[in-house]
């Protein structure tokens, strides 16, 4: 199933994201407006002025009694030409608080995307660039009302009140005016968008395409050079380069071919405003100052078109970037019906049949798999990285969804429990450590948000780190660092394990849970996580079961997973 | 992403002189867009000119639109030309600033590549590649429009003043009194836009790191059911962004409406000053030369006066971002390849034929860890297989990037024969977006079929790429379609079957495979040496060393045999 990829249709979800702020982007837009009128003003009026003491100069020069009324243009100028700068500056500050809100806004609305995702897409996804890009993609979005629904909005009503205004002076000359400038304008938005589409949106990939194909270069150095293969995955990175410029080349001409016509657009219809003027002129119908003013007003319409042609020729990056960020929405868990029927215990597990088949993917990575766990049970499941051991985690945790199969927990459906119970009572320390970039404290009160300081320190003790933490300045206070980085990677694994102690729940799902931790210190954690979990019902997930390694307590019976 | 090195004057400098050293090679196009960029400039004026010629003539001279046809025609001709030179300019800087990018993006790879990958693996190779990229191509904004647009807002603005001196001293002294401000401005703003970047960059980045944070934890956070405190933590922390970088903002777009208001003023002040000129109001200086002609003329010149420089400010923030990419770039490209990689050092022939390579008192030292290994003698014949054991960063790599070539032997030598060549594997295979082919071709480009499904088999990959949809022309490594760890291994292991290479050099081989997998590298390394390949294997494992007809054993960076003697040219 493709999702409808017309532009409209791709940007949809965006714009309605944008209207929540409806009014801020109205203001900001009559801000916009008001500037350009300004600077409008400010030619024509000057465009008057002069026209006017030039002629009155010239009858006073002949001898003829004239008078020119001087003070209110001369006023009409000085005003404009501080309202122009004044309404600019407002206009830049409000508009970039707009953008900043909309930051917010769509930074937070694609969070609650992402925590919608399942564990494999999740895992898939985790690789820095692609966050990176995820993050980019959002700034172009936050940035679409200023660059590419603002400004074309206000160059039309800018359009369509010049004409009007030159239309009441000679309707000739702002009827031919408004079509002009509304073709000009149907060019430089939409036209230039046409154009640049397919380039501009390939953009990104191409970009990505040379970033991984360079990481392939760099790490893979050693085997290219042993084999002798360097230049012939060189001629690889230098096709992708190629393409990329041709393309980057391609946009370049099509926005300067934009700004060019843009220039020549606005000039002509410069010209031509003054052709008819002076018609009117000798017709009588206008003054000779008017005759001025009318072309110069028109000249200020290169401030209104001169953004376009270039964000427009960009339009496809948008494009590209909303519709990766829609692909997001398509690949959310699904929600299921909370549950009715009040569920009471967690420790009996059973799994039957249970197969995860990842489209496209060369292998399953779980066929077939029966098991059952009665209450108090600790089963240690055996297999190599890629055996499937995390993919069972995540189906007993409904991180993921089975292709065939059932599970139930507790003698109810997995997919029937509520999600909130189905937290408190299922408990899963994960092979990766995932730690906040915040304090201790905040870590460990992911796992128990109202958890008091006794309780914290306690189970810092438990796992053999309150010592050490009690020696640290900030105590619980201290950042953990970008990803646990200030910790050695055995006090990370120590503190998620503190953090599953803060909870009570039935079921437990431990993967490697001494990973990285000594063995001296992985004993001590053995008894201590030997007692709390009596009552509860467990699965270990481990590597193998070697004598060398630290085992976890108590191992009631073995399933190996072989991939 | 982008180190935070202390600022020095030293490399801010350097950072400079990189942009110029690239531009220079563009210095053609360069001057020639500035040029395009100046005739289109005078195009303007010619405009300007004629449209207050016209008025002038209708006005004042009372001829008749008929009469001036042949004006508006000619008018009406020039605008095409004037839309050719923008054009040209535009295209020039564009296509010098793709050029340079490429030719820039050319020497960066071709200097990672002369660091050699044991160099590089000293940098993380996700920062590497962002260099080679999104830092090459920040540049593009410096040389495709902010160079030429620097000229033209020293010279044009020259320009308008010389023609409005010639209407009217006094006019030009308006605009040559705001003119000293405009350097001013130009540092406000340039201060501005450069601390706006700088700051605005570190707090983006923060913002981004704490999106990026939340989003890594996403797993625990779910199973915590914990993600929409964290989602209200992701907006308070943009929400919290937008307060302070709106003060930053404030005073920043500050800078450039004061330059616009002095602009705006100028004009105003000169729009009124030659009003009230023909007027006859002003009694003083040249005002009463004034005619409609010179003052409109200079009316409609007056903001072209100023239009470059609001230009060039509002590419500044370009020249701030490839300031700071040349920054990084310069010092990546500071640090020095080794020698024998840049040297190509003459293949010598080791002192007997068997002698495949051999090193004579070679060490290698880090800067920081001073002596890693070595001194080493040794010498390797053709058909032997070698185990080599010791602890964990005892040197084991670096004996092996030794025999390869990837790092300096230091005082001493290292003696390769003339047919000299080698297989490479070790713990993260490569795997290059593209089909199997594709992958097993790196290591000979020009196997056939049958070759490449020999080597498969014995790499016990076939059963596995018959049940593929696709066999031997799947791709791999796209989304979604991956090999496993131990799969990859055995690729690379098919690879080195393909090679034919005489000396195979392995890197902890069977490392974190499962038993499987294991079996089948142990066979594989037992077909190579059967077929009398020479073979230098790193390893913990035990099962390895009933292959090998020798051992070494690293320890303290010096080299045993296995009985505990130093190893000598010729083994006992």
């Amino acid at each position: 199933m493709t999702p409808p990829d017309t532009l409209f249709a791709t940007l949809r979800p965006w714009l309605s994201a944008l209207a929540k702020r409806r009014a801020r982007l109205w203001l900001g837009a009559l801000l916009m407006a008001l500037t350009l009128l300004s600077a409008l003003g400010l030619l024509a009026v000057s465009g008057w002025f002069i026209t006017a003491t030039g002629i009155t100069g010239l009858l006073l020069a002949a001898g003829v009694a004239a008078s020119l009324e001087v003070y209110v243009p001369g006023g009409a100028i000085r005003f404009f030409a501080v309202s122009r700068t004044v309404t600019r500056y407002v206009e830049r500050v409000y508009n970039h608080d707009t953008v900043l809100r909309l930051l917010a806004d769509l930074r937070t609305q694609l969070f609650g995307v992402l925590a919608g995702l399942d564990s494999r897409t999740l895992a898939k996804r985790r690789a820095s660039d692609w966050l990176n890009r995820l993050t980019a993609d959002i700034d172009t979005l936050d940035s679409l009302y200023l660059r590419l629904l603002a400004p074309p909005a206000v160059a039309l009503v800018a359009i369509l009140l010049l004409s009007g205004g030159v239309a009441i002076f000679v309707p000739q000359a702002g009827a031919l005016l408004a079509a002009v400038l509304l073709l000009g304008w149907l060019w430089l938005t939409l036209g230039q968008a046409r154009l640049g589409m397919a380039a501009s949106e390939r953009h990104v990939h191409q970009l990505e395409a040379l970033r991984s194909r360079t990481i392939e270069q760099l790490q893979g150095l050693a085997e290219l050079e042993a084999y002798g293969s360097l230049a012939d995955h060189r001629a690889r990175l230098d096709e992708i380069e190629i393409r990329l410029q041709h393309d980057q080349r391609t946009l370049g001409r099509l926005s300067a071919l934009g700004n060019a016509l843009q220039g020549w657009l606005v000039s002509a219809a410069t010209l031509m405003t003054l052709w008819f003027a002076a018609q009117a002129w000798q017709a009588g119908a206008i003054s000779g100052p008017v005759m001025v003013m009318l072309p110069m007003a028109v000249l200020a319409m290169n401030e209104a078109l001169g953004a376009l042609p270039a964000s427009f020729t960009w339009l496809g990056a948008t494009k590209g970037a909303a519709a990766r960020l829609n692909q997001l929405n398509d690949q959310q868990m699904p929600v299921n019906a909370e549950a009715t029927q009040p569920v009471s215990s967690a420790q009996t597990l059973t799994l039957e049949n249970v197969s995860v088949h990842y489209p496209g993917s060369l292998q399953p990575a779980l066929e077939s798999l029966s098991l059952t766990l009665n209450p108090g049970e600790r089963l240690a499941v055996t297999g190599a990285s890629g055996a499937g051991k995390s993919t069972l985690a995540a189906l007993v945790s409904r991180q993921l969804y089975p292709t065939a199969g059932h599970i139930t927990l507790g003698g109810v459906p997995l997919e029937q429990w509520p999600n909130d119970t189905l937290r408190q009572r299922v408990a899963v320390l994960t092979q990766q450590t995932e730690l906040l970039d915040d304090s201790l404290a905040a870590n460990l009160r992911l796992a128990a948000p109202d958890a008091d300081d006794t309780a914290l320190w306690q189970v810092l003790n438990n796992v053999d780190l309150g010592e050490w933490a009690n020696t640290l300045p900030q105590g619980l206070n201290t950042r953990v660092g970008e990803g646990g980085r200030q910790l050695s990677g055995g006090q990370a694994r120590r503190v998620a394990l503190a953090r599953l102690f803060l909870r009570n729940p039935d079921l437990v799902l431990l993967d490697e849970p001494f990973a990285g931790v000594d063995e001296l210190t992985a004993q001590h954690l053995s008894n201590f996580l030997d007692a709390w979990l009596a009552g509860r019902s467990v699965i270990y997930l481990v590597h193998g079961l070697n004598v060398n390694a630290p085992m976890p307590p108590r191992i009631t019976h073995t399933l190996a997973l072989t991939g | 992403m982008v180190a935070p090195s202390a600022k020095s004057d030293i490399s801010g400098n350097s950072a400079k002189q990189l942009l110029n050293q690239l531009a220079r090679a563009e210095q053609r196009r360069f001057r020639l867009a500035v040029v395009s960029g100046l005739f289109a400039g005078a195009l303007t004026w010619l405009q300007m000119g004629l449209f207050a010629w016209c008025v002038t003539a209708l006005l004042v001279n009372s001829q008749p639109l008929s009469q001036l046809t042949p004006l508006f025609v000619l008018w009406f001709l020039i605008l095409p030309l004037r839309g050719l030179l923008t054009y040209v300019q535009e295209t020039l800087s564009q296509r010098a600033s793709l050029a340079i990018r490429k030719r820039l993006r050319q020497r960066l790879l071709h200097h990672m590549i002369a660091l050699g990958p044991v160099r590089l693996s000293g940098y993380h190779s996700a920062s590497l590649s962002y260099q080679l990229v999104e830092q090459v191509e920040a540049l593009d904004g410096y040389f495709a429009r902010f160079r030429v647009q620097l000229w033209l807002a020293a010279l044009l603005p020259l320009g308008v003043f010389v023609i409005t001196l010639r209407q009217d001293w006094l006019a030009a002294l308006f605009l040559a009194l705001a003119a000293p401000m405009i350097p001013l401005f130009m540092a406000l703003v340039g201060m501005g836009a450069e601390r706006l970047n700088r700051d605005q960059f570190a707090a983006v980045a923060r913002l981004s790191g704490h999106f990026i944070d939340r989003v890594r934890s996403l797993t625990t956070l779910q199973l915590f059911g914990q993600t929409a405190q964290a989602r209200a933590s992701v907006w308070a922390a943009s929400e919290g962004y937008r307060t302070r970088s709106m003060r930053t903002l404030r005073l920043a777009f500050l800078s450039s409406a004061v330059l616009e208001f002095f602009a705006a003023v100028a004009i105003a002040v000169v729009a009124i000053y030659i009003g009230f000129g023909l007027l006859g109001y002003i009694d003083y200086g040249p005002s009463d030369e004034l005619t409609l002609f010179s003052g409109l003329f200079i009316l409609l010149l007056a903001p072209e006066f100023f239009q470059p420089l609001r230009s060039l400010a509002q590419h500044y923030h370009d020249r701030a971002a490839a300031l700071g990419a040349a920054d990084s770039l310069v010092n990546l490209l500071a640090e020095s390849p080794p020698t024998t990689r840049t040297d190509h050092a003459p293949a010598v022939a080791p002192q007997a034929p068997s002698t495949l390579v051999a090193l004579q008192n070679a060490n290698v030292a880090h800067p920081a860890r001073g002596v890693v290994l070595g001194p080493v003698t040794l010498s390797l014949s053709r058909g032997e297989t070698v185990i080599l054991t010791g602890a964990s960063g005892s040197g084991k790599s670096t004996l092996l990037q030794l025999l390869a070539g990837f790092v300096d032997p230091g005082k001493g030598k290292r003696l390769i024969a003339e047919d000299f060549r080698f297989a490479w594997m070790d713990q993260r295979p490569l795997l290059i977006q593209g089909t199997l082919t594709e992958n097993l071709r790196l290591a000979a480009p020009n196997a056939s079929d049958e070759a490449l499904h020999q080597a498969l088999a014995q790499a016990e990959l076939r059963d596995l790429v018959s049940s593929l949809p696709h066999g031997i022309e799947t791709s791999i490594s796209e989304r979604g379609v991956g090999l496993s760890g131990g799969q990859a291994q055995r690729l690379a292991l098919a690879r080195v079957f393909l090679s034919q290479a005489p000396l195979v050099l392995l890197d902890e081989p069977t490392a974190s495979l499962d038993e499987h997998t294991e079996r089948a590298v142990m066979q594989g390394l037992e077909t190579l040496k059967r077929e009398g390949r020479t073979l230098v294997i790193a390893t913990h494992h035990p099962a390895l060393k009933a292959l090998a007809d020798r051992h070494w054993h690293i320890e303290n960076g010096e080299l045993y045999s296995a009985q505990g003697q130093e190893v000598r040219d010729d083994p006992a």
